[in-house]
């Protein structure tokens, strides 16, 4: 793969980099035919993000597939090291006029150069990991309920949250209003925690098409970072959502890009009971008996490697994903890891799990890409 | 018990805040005293508070374009509150451009002070915001407890140099020492000092001025009766003077402080419409 | 009574007296090598060099020259001390290290000789404030030999060309190495973090640079560690020299210039990482 990336598009990348920093340690990279995919999720698994830039973004991209039938080949870097490429996004439109993106599979080498004032050359030599495709289940076509506001408005709304902050609840409440509560625990005494509770009225927004009292409630942090991406890029926010415990997906749009937010969402103890009703999941077969009822084993991760039945079709976006361990153990990342969340994830009793697919492999190659795996983490159970 | 009170000038609103986040740098949780004309914040004299004491006050008039409320008989016409200003000030921050602020006492779960805020918005209605600030109601019986301190009888009573300068001072002062020793005479001087093994740092004061404080007989203290060359001192918590030099941002007219050699150094900080009074002991 | 704030006038014979109209001069320069609590000052004539060490590997010398100050005078050949650092600092600064356009602090310092603490007196809009500081016995001090008819290579750029590059080093990567030559890459700085290495490289045809003058290829590696309190030197500076001997010691000289045009330098000396092997590079 190799691509080139000229003047203000330069920050947007380091933008987007920035963005998908909030969400998660790894940094995936898929040069894809529409473009090139960097993806991110978090360590619990209840946020996912995709930035797909079409290859007119690119003064110059080459996907380095040269049959169409091969595999393209797909990477993972540490999101820290993506990260301090484009650490300072004001020097990166000051002194930057050029980048280059070369993936050389033969070194192991992601190699980064960006081209100064002055005739100075940056060149970052990150280590990478083969990988699969990272993917979250979702289809905002099955939500049941959708809203579009330019960036701004949402952004001028989430500052009256502080930094520290969770969760948010988003509500559609009377009148056409939509109003963003801060999340309070049923633990926390009421007497202690402030409310606040913003109402935006339906004309802040440029489509609202939403079920009249459906609520959620997802992580402010990520969310955050989508909005900076977004005002930045003065693009317009769709948020499509459905009913408690299923993700909720926010989406950017625009010529040359694409973007996915993809948040668990807080299930409301209410409608647990409810069978599972929207978002692709419920049309999916259950899960096979080698896997019982217990729910924790939907999350089963599968060996896999990069073998793609030949068949050109796209994958299956619905297969557990097992990333291959690192290479080499890093063990500052692993504690990280186990020291789980990051601020402001939240616990993952709380959320349900996102679930992310791949191909499957020759470990498993009778399971066929049509069976499919739920996604539900209840992780809250125990 | 009602309250309900309403800002819309913008200058009123902002003055406002600066004051209450003066106070939530002081006071993790304060009480509210509300009267017919005037607003209190008092932080009352605890041991857990490290013996510090706070008296904020405020005319209401000067702030609040609508001010009503009822206290619990007519005879007691007022409210007190325990809150933590942090809430407040947090409320007030994201305010700046506010077409009006109401504030209102609200029993829905529990007490609560709330602060809605009415923002310009894009579309034809504004913006509403509200925070609901949780607020106990303190019964009367325990008003007593927050009466105003009296101020002490002082040694010295002096000005207090440009408060930038003086806390430039403490703040370099503070990384040097823990304790502060605060001197001042009837002439107008006052020194900071600190003392260490590695070092000792003096910071003279002088023309100051001292304020004429009536003396019971009317005629003025200061000229009379007393050694104007006598030095009173006191050493104090650095930190807490430091809290106080770099949390205020009242923009005092005039800002003095009242030393009770070896006890007390009371500080006063006077604005038109705002006074706070902030009382630190002396240590052993 | 303790508002006398004069040094009491003649009879006291200081070894060393100084006065600067402006103790932001002395201060700036001060904060430059401040990466340890300890310095040690060495006075002559010339005026005063603060030394800072740390691991017996860096060395950072802040020079102050006699004219720098209004009033300096050293009665013995030299006088040596050693200070805290951070103290003295915090006292120079006392009245905040900005102060307002067209007010300024004026310092006076005085010390009396081995055993004795420095005075600092400083006035800023009438009030005064006086410092005492415990001085200690100096320590000795590394000698780097590093002269420079035995430089093999030099090279001077715009401080604004490694600014961004030493305020992003990869502090996972354990070395900085540095690459002079007279052939591509001409002047490269690479470290080798957890996450890969990183070159920035600089022509030599570049309009940062302002000298060029490298005779033979050499690549060296220092601990990263070591260099980046320099950083604090290269904020403050407008050039950098950088030079290396056959040994692979690194001379980085910071050309400061004050708010009143005079110039000052900043020199940081430091050992090459002897850990690594040629095989290695």
């Amino acid at each position: 793969m190799k691509c080139i990336i000229t003047g203000g598009n330069v920050k947007v990348l380091g933008r987007a980099v920035h963005s998908l920093s909030r969400i998660g340690d790894e940094l995936y990279l898929e040069p894809t035919e529409s473009g090139l995919s960097l993806r991110a999720v978090n360590s619990s698994r209840s946020a996912f993000a995709s930035f797909l830039f079409a290859p007119l973004f690119f003064q110059l991209y080459e996907t380095g597939g040269a049959q169409p039938d091969r595999e393209l080949l797909r990477c993972k870097v540490l999101m820290k090291s993506f990260l301090g490429v484009f650490r300072s996004l004001p020097s990166l439109e000051k002194t930057v006029g050029r980048c280059l993106i070369l993936l050389k599979p033969r070194a192991s080498r992601l190699v980064v150069q960006l081209h100064c004032k002055y005739g100075v050359t940056k060149t970052h030599n990150l280590t990478f990991q083969e990988c699969e495709r990272l993917q979250a289940i979702f289809d905002t076509q099955c939500c049941a309920s959708s809203l579009c506001a330019p960036a701004r408005v949402l952004a001028e709304a989430v500052v009256h949250f502080p930094q520290t902050l969770a969760e948010v609840t988003l509500e559609a409440g009377p009148g056409g209003k939509i109003s963003l509560r801060n999340y309070v625990e049923d633990e926390a005494e009421p007497s202690k925690t402030m409310v606040t509770e913003l109402w935006l009225a339906e004309d802040e927004f440029q489509a609202v098409a939403v079920v009249p009292g459906s609520r959620i409630t997802f992580c402010l942090k990520e969310f955050r970072g989508l909005l900076t991406f977004a005002e930045a890029s003065n693009l317009p926010l769709t948020i499509h959502y459905d009913t408690p415990g299923r993700p909720v997906i926010f989406t950017l749009d625009d010529a040359v890009l694409e973007v996915h937010l993809v948040l668990a969402t807080l299930s409301d103890p209410e409608s647990d009971l409810q069978p599972p009703a929207a978002n692709g999941v419920s049309h999916l077969p259950g899960p096979s008996d080698d896997f019982g009822d217990d729910l924790e084993s939907y999350m089963i991760a599968m060996e896999t490697s990069a073998y793609e039945g030949g068949s050109g079709v796209p994958p299956s976006p619905t297969f557990p994903l097992r990333t291959p361990g690192p290479a080499k153990s890093d063990p500052e990342e692993e504690e990280e890891e186990e020291e789980g969340a990051v601020p402001g994830t939240p616990p993952h009793k709380k959320f349900r799990s996102l679930f992310f697919g791949s191909v499957l492999t020759p470990g498993g190659p009778s399971l066929a890409p049509t069976q499919e795996v739920l996604a539900e983490d209840s992780d809250g159970e125990y | 018990m009602r309250f309900r009170a309403k800002i819309v000038d913008l200058a009123c609103l902002n003055h406002f805040s600066r004051v209450i986040n003066t106070i939530a740098k002081l006071a993790k949780t304060c009480t509210l005293r509300l009267t017919v004309c005037k607003l209190y914040f008092i932080l009352s004299d605890k041991v857990a508070n490290g013996g510090v004491s706070m008296w904020c006050e405020l005319c209401q008039g000067n702030f609040f374009d609508e001010f009503h409320m009822e206290g619990v008989a007519a005879e007691h016409n007022e409210i007190y509150l325990e809150l933590v200003p942090e809430n407040l000030s947090r409320a007030l921050k994201t305010a700046q451009s506010a077409k009006a602020v109401k504030i209102k006492l609200t029993n829905k779960h529990c007490p609560c002070l709330r602060v809605a805020v009415e923002l310009p918005s894009l579309s034809s209605s504004s913006r509403i915001v509200t925070h609901d600030i949780p607020v106990g109601v303190i019964p009367r019986r325990l008003w007593n407890d927050f009466r105003e301190p009296s101020v002490p009888d002082f040694d010295v009573s002096i000005y207090l140099p440009v408060l930038k300068t003086m806390k430039s001072v403490v703040e370099r002062m503070k990384n040097l020492s823990n304790s502060i020793v605060i001197e001042a005479n009837l002439r107008g001087e006052m020194n900071l000092k600190i003392e260490t093994d590695l070092v000792s740092v003096t910071t003279h004061f002088k023309d100051l001025g001292n304020p004429p404080w009536a003396s019971e007989d009317g005629c003025q203290s200061s000229a009379q009766g007393r050694d104007l060359e006598r030095v009173a001192e006191a050493r104090i918590d650095i930190k807490k003077l430091q809290q106080l030099l770099a949390g205020q941002q009242v923009n005092p007219t005039k800002a003095l402080c009242n030393i009770v050699s070896k006890r007390i150094v009371h500080f006063i900080l006077l604005h038109e419409d705002v006074s706070l009074q902030y009382f630190i002991p002396a240590l052993a | 009574m303790p508002f006398s704030t004069q040094p009491s006038a003649s009879g006291e014979q200081y070894v060393l007296t100084a006065s600067l109209d402006n103790a932001r001069h002395l201060s700036s320069l001060l904060r430059a090598v401040h990466f340890q609590d300890h310095a040690t000052c060495f006075a002559t004539a010339n005026g005063i060099r603060v030394t800072v060490e740390d691991a017996k590997c860096i060395q950072a010398n802040a020079f102050i020259q006699a004219e720098i100050f209004q009033e300096f005078s050293v009665q013995e050949e030299s006088v040596t001390f050693r200070i805290n650092l951070s103290v003295l600092l915090d006292c120079l600064t006392i009245f905040g290290t900005s102060s307002l356009p067209g007010t300024s602090t004026a310092l006076r310092m005085c010390y009396r000789g081995y055993g004795y603490p420095l005075m600092l007196f400083l006035e800023e809009g009438g009030v005064v404030t006086v410092c005492k500081i415990n001085t200690q016995e100096p320590d000795e001090l590394l000698d780097f030999d590093f002269c420079s008819t035995k430089v093999v290579n030099k090279i001077i750029l715009q401080s604004e060309g490694l600014r961004e590059a030493f305020a992003e080093l990869d502090m996972t990567s354990e070395v900085l190495q540095i690459t002079m030559s007279p052939d591509k890459p001409y002047f490269r700085l690479s470290t080798f973090g957890n996450a890969g290495s990183a070159h920035l490289d600089y022509p030599r045809d570049s309009d940062l640079m302002e000298a060029f003058h490298c005779n033979q290829t050499q690549t060296n590696r220092y601990k990263i560690s070591l260099l980046k309190p320099s950083t604090k030197a290269l904020a403050l500076s407008c050039k950098v020299s950088i030079r290396t001997d056959a040994q692979g010691f690194l001379s980085l000289q910071y050309m400061i210039r004050n708010e009143d045009g005079q110039i000052c330098f900043v020199e940081y000396y430091c050992c090459p990482d002897e850990d690594i092997t040629e095989a290695e590079l």
